[in-house]
């Protein structure tokens, strides 16, 4: 006998599908290059807003939102490898790649803040460290890019596995939040607090904006304000 | 003494020559193209794009006028054979596959100049809007060498 029940709460769909947009965007646009480039930029910003979120949710959110009830112990990975893994959120490989994403996608976002391209870019933080160490960054921000790049391929491959081999369509439920399962498995997760959620994004965009606004950088090395950035390159 | 002065400046001319052959001199050469090209479109960038209110029409014409020449200087004469592998005010990030790819190279190069020339007609109008848009032309063809044939740190 099966059942439908809610998995996904809506705010981790909406992560789900904005991350999916915004990296999309940040490839594209930073492929393209040139006046893209800025976009770029906000993009990224944008994807570290996510990915704090995330974060965030992965202690306050619903059920399988959470990372302590999914994270990929060996307990866990043993059980699943012989067949006795039983959850119905993430299972405890999909959970590795979960985790590497979103390490990946942090390591992306959080070098980017202090890249430059040698062209007309730098990250809202490049002020605070040496040109250097800003190329260093650039460099593992291009290098994390192709680690992205094989563990997106890896997450397609394993949806289309599941999918092709297992029938067990993934994307609906990441969709619409229901899943049919077994009913001796079947719970729901409770309601999304609106106030944990709001609390989430106001911290998240919070920390984001502090950033992009060039406070952080003001703060943190006064002597190079954006005034004497704005002008300082006509003397 | 007065003679000493001039002839130790000489020696140290002369020796400084001796160390650093054709490459390094190539290389050092065109290093300093690229960190002269920075300053100035370091300047269009911040008076056009990120802090448009400190536009200043002369110093945007002038950095214009910079790039475009430095563009049509002939910095492809500079990636010489061996140049992959010396040091100039650094070690060069040129990857060795370009002397595989110099046809790209030209075509790149040609756009760059193309984009570049464009700027500078542009930057005369004094219209900041066509300026950043050309701007994001000129970056987008330095874009092209950087991928193409630059090592990542």
């Amino acid at each position: 006998m099966k059942e439908t029940v809610h998995i996904w709460d809506w705010p981790l769909r909406l992560f789900h599908w904005l991350l999916v947009i915004a990296v999309v965007g940040a490839y594209v646009t930073g492929k393209l290059g040139g006046d893209l480039t800025d976009w770029h930029g906000r993009i990224g910003g944008l994807i570290l807003g996510l990915l704090i979120f995330r974060i965030i949710w992965g202690f306050v959110g619903t059920t399988h939102a959470r990372f302590v009830n999914f994270f990929p112990t060996f307990g866990r990975l043993a059980a699943y490898f012989k067949g006795n893994w039983h959850g119905i959120g993430h299972n405890p490989v999909g959970a590795l790649s979960v985790l590497a994403l979103l390490a990946v996608l942090t390591v992306l976002a959080a070098t980017g803040l202090f890249a430059n391209d040698d062209i007309a870019f730098e990250g809202p933080l490049f002020s605070l460290i040496d040109k250097s160490l800003s190329d260093k960054l650039s460099g593992i921000h291009a290098l994390a890019l192709d680690v992205l790049m094989g563990l997106l391929a890896l997450h397609l491959a394993a949806i289309a596995f599941h999918q092709l081999v297992k029938k067990n369509n993934l994307v609906l439920p990441m969709l619409t939040g229901r899943k049919q399962v077994h009913k001796a498995q079947a719970s729901s997760i409770p309601a999304v607090g609106a106030l944990r959620f709001l609390m989430t994004v106001v911290i998240s965009s919070t920390l984001v904006w502090s950033i992009w606004s060039g406070n952080v950088a003001s703060y943190l090395n006064p002597v190079d304000s954006l005034q004497t950035a704005a002008v300082r390159l006509g003397w | 003494m007065k003679v000493k002065l001039p002839l130790a400046l000489a020696l140290t001319a002369v020796t400084t020559a001796a160390l650093s052959g054709q490459v390094e001199e190539q290389i050092r050469f065109r290093q300093s193209a690229y960190s002269f090209l920075s300053w100035n479109t370091g300047k269009i960038k911040s008076q056009v794009v990120d802090h448009p209110e400190t536009f200043n029409k002369d110093q945007i014409i002038a950095a214009a006028n910079a790039i475009a020449a430095t563009a049509n200087s002939g910095l492809i004469n500079l990636y010489g054979p061996g140049t992959d592998q010396g040091i100039g005010w650094k070690q060069s990030r040129l990857r060795p596959e370009f002397f595989q790819k110099q046809d790209e190279a030209k075509e790149l190069d040609a756009t760059f100049i193309k984009e570049a020339n464009e700027l500078a007609k542009v930057a005369a109008t004094g219209d900041a809007g066509a300026i950043k848009a050309q701007f994001g032309k000129v970056g987008a063809s330095c874009k092209g060498c950087h991928d193409l044939i630059r090592i990542r740190e």
